[in-house]
């Protein structure tokens, strides 16, 4: 009787340890691609993952954690930076997207070279101009750390951090984000209406630039050359530095149009500092070349009088849920109310 | 109560293991399979110097691939056995990683199957723990992949700083992959029998991968560190390093 009452027990600790965290689909949105498969979504899953995006000892000196480029009130972009900064002054080769819908993504980053959600963190711990860490230098810290081991004992049922516990927390966090509660969605929902000038944007929208900003995403994920020349320093060839075809010169990820007030300056090397700024490109400064998007060979006609109501139908994709849920912010800070005035 | 449920918990476990056992009753001798590198038929050490066939001299400082997918090929009507799905990471500062111990079927074998690199399917599986954790250094960050070899060292015919050479050479989408089957006779029948283990060696002989399909001189590709159409090239020279045939180590 003994025994029972000590292996009752340890059932019971584990079903207190682990407790499982579904994941919703909002309404409309398609299946994701990441359905936790072999890493079960688990509230201490998550709560590790979500320490541990927000830890600077993920990066060499400590000053660089995750949240360092991917801030919440900024949709988890780098807010007003063209390009991010990192370890001993280095700028980051591109502007750091948005960070939310991850789990509907096959493919991560602007030119899509990395194949899975779960290994996405290792691009910007291990280079050089991020967080420029060594991934046992990680391992070590966290092992010595006096929080740690428990929190992965609890997450995963068993002792021991390891690279690849560290990155399936990580994604439990980061799959986890779900931006789908702007006012946009409420009028899908039927809980609020557009005004007159976001309904005739959302019209224009639906007209010229939904083929490539899908809803409910707002983006196909394809890849496309939409007419911005190479930067002459960055010499940045998007989607062929992955597949190494011509075919792919200059294509880069067709951005989430979500939250795009927040997100801003925009572009794969954040040239566009507005969002009028990228209307009058596709008005006026498509540049031509071979692998250029057919549908934009002539461009897209956007008036004036366009360009205001579009900017007023995108303010409908701002979810200000999402950039103050507490469940997504530093577990040590809580949510911030407005962008600091002074970030780096 | 308590007894008869540890009972059926101890019949249970009982049941599973010797089922796991039983799998494969046929496995019943062990081979060990020992990679070697050698350069003009010496057998290579790390950090010395040697020559290639195009008398540049070169050292080797770190010398990793992937293999796996082991089948052995039997002289009887060529039947075919696979003898283990694992991948291993045979890294030659680290002299243990160069034997792989499998479990074998008796009989006369004439060759071996093996792969080099990591499958597609198995490419873009997340994070990964055991030989694919990317802590082995063997996995792409910024365009996700494994590796399927790595030579690194240095060359006074290299331009590159510090004179050094890194061929890390990998890429698993079509037309660059470069994963492959390679399929090895051995020098005579290889005579399997549970009474003691078989040795082999797999030999590669680096000549075969500086004077391969494509010539390899340091001095103009010191380095080749990204998937693409060189580094499909610089595989199927390595490819051609395994040369053959299968040394057998006892008689």
């Amino acid at each position: 009787m003994k025994k029972l009452r000590v292996l009752s027990g340890i059932g019971f600790c584990f079903v207190m340890w682990i407790t499982p965290f579904p994941f919703e689909i909002p309404k409309g949105f398609p299946p994701p691609v990441y359905k936790f498969q072999n890493n079960a979504r688990t509230r201490q899953g998550f709560e590790l993952g979500r320490k541990l995006f927000y830890d600077g000892r993920l990066s060499k000196d400590g000053n660089f954690p995750c949240s360092s480029c991917h801030q919440q009130f900024a949709a988890f972009a780098t807010y007003e930076h063209r390009l991010s900064h990192g370890f001993n002054n280095k700028f980051s080769f591109r502007n750091a997207p948005g960070l939310f819908n991850l789990a509907w993504e096959k493919e991560m980053q602007w030119d899509g070279g990395i194949n899975h959600i779960e290994v996405q963190p290792l691009a910007p711990l291990l280079d050089p101009h991020e967080m420029a860490e060594d991934l046992n230098q990680v391992i070590g810290k966290l092992k010595k750390d006096n929080a740690y081991p428990a929190l992965f004992s609890h997450a995963f049922g068993s002792p021991g951090i390891n690279s690849q516990r560290i990155l399936k927390a990580l994604a439990q966090f980061t799959a986890s984000l779900v931006s789908a509660n702007a006012k946009y969605d409420k009028v899908k929902r039927g809980e609020s209406r557009f005004n007159q000038y976001e309904k005739t944007g959302y019209e224009i929208f639906q007209q010229k630039c939904a083929r490539c900003h899908q809803e409910p995403l707002f983006t196909d994920l394809s890849y496309r050359n939409t007419g911005m020349e190479a930067d002459s320093t960055l010499k940045d060839n998007g989607r062929m530095r992955i597949t190494g075809r011509k075919e792919d010169s200059l294509k880069f990820r067709v951005p989430s149009l979500r939250n795009v007030y927040l997100t801003f300056p925009y572009g794969h090397d954040g040239r566009f500092v507005t969002i009028s700024d990228v209307l009058e490109h596709y008005n006026s400064g498509i540049i031509q070349s071979t692998t250029l998007d057919s549908s934009l060979r002539k461009g897209i006609t956007i008036t004036e009088n366009d360009r205001f109501y579009l900017i007023s139908f995108l303010g409908t994709l701002t979810d200000s849920n999402f950039i103050k849920n507490p469940l997504y912010s530093d577990p040590a800070m809580g949510v911030r109310d407005s962008a600091p005035v002074d970030i780096h | 109560m308590l007894l008869k449920i540890s009972n059926w918990f101890t019949l249970i476990f009982f049941l599973i293991t010797t089922s796991f056992r039983r799998s494969d009753p046929e496995k019943d001798a062990i081979m060990v399979i020992r990679f070697a590198v050698y350069v003009h038929g010496v057998p290579m050490q790390l950090n010395k110097k040697y020559k290639n066939p195009f008398s540049e001299i070169f050292e080797i400082s770190r010398f990793r691939f992937y293999t796996g997918k082991m089948v052995t090929i039997y002289s009887d009507a060529g039947i075919k056995t696979n003898l283990s799905n694992a991948y291993h990471l045979i890294d030659f500062s680290d002299s243990a990683s160069t034997l792989i111990e499998l479990r074998v079927k008796e009989g006369s074998c004439k060759e071996i199957q093996f792969q080099l690199g990591i499958d597609s399917t198995d490419q873009n599986q997340g994070a990964q723990s055991g030989v694919l954790d990317p802590v082995k250094g063997m996995f792409w960050t910024w365009n996700s992949g494994y590796q399927s070899f790595k030579i690194e060292g240095v060359s006074p015919a290299s331009d590159q700083p510090a004179h050094m050479m890194a061929y890390h050479i990998g890429g698993y989408r079509y037309p660059y992959s470069t994963v492959w089957k390679i399929k090895l006779s051995a020098d005579k029948i290889i005579r399997i029998s549970k009474m003691n283990k078989t040795m082999v060696e797999i030999p590669i002989e680096l000549d075969n991968f500086f004077d391969g399909p494509h010539p390899l001189h340091i001095k103009e590709i010191p380095d080749c560190t990204t998937p693409g159409e060189l580094a499909r090239k610089i595989s199927e020279n390595f490819i051609s390093s395994f040369k053959g045939p299968v040394i057998t180590l006892n008689p």
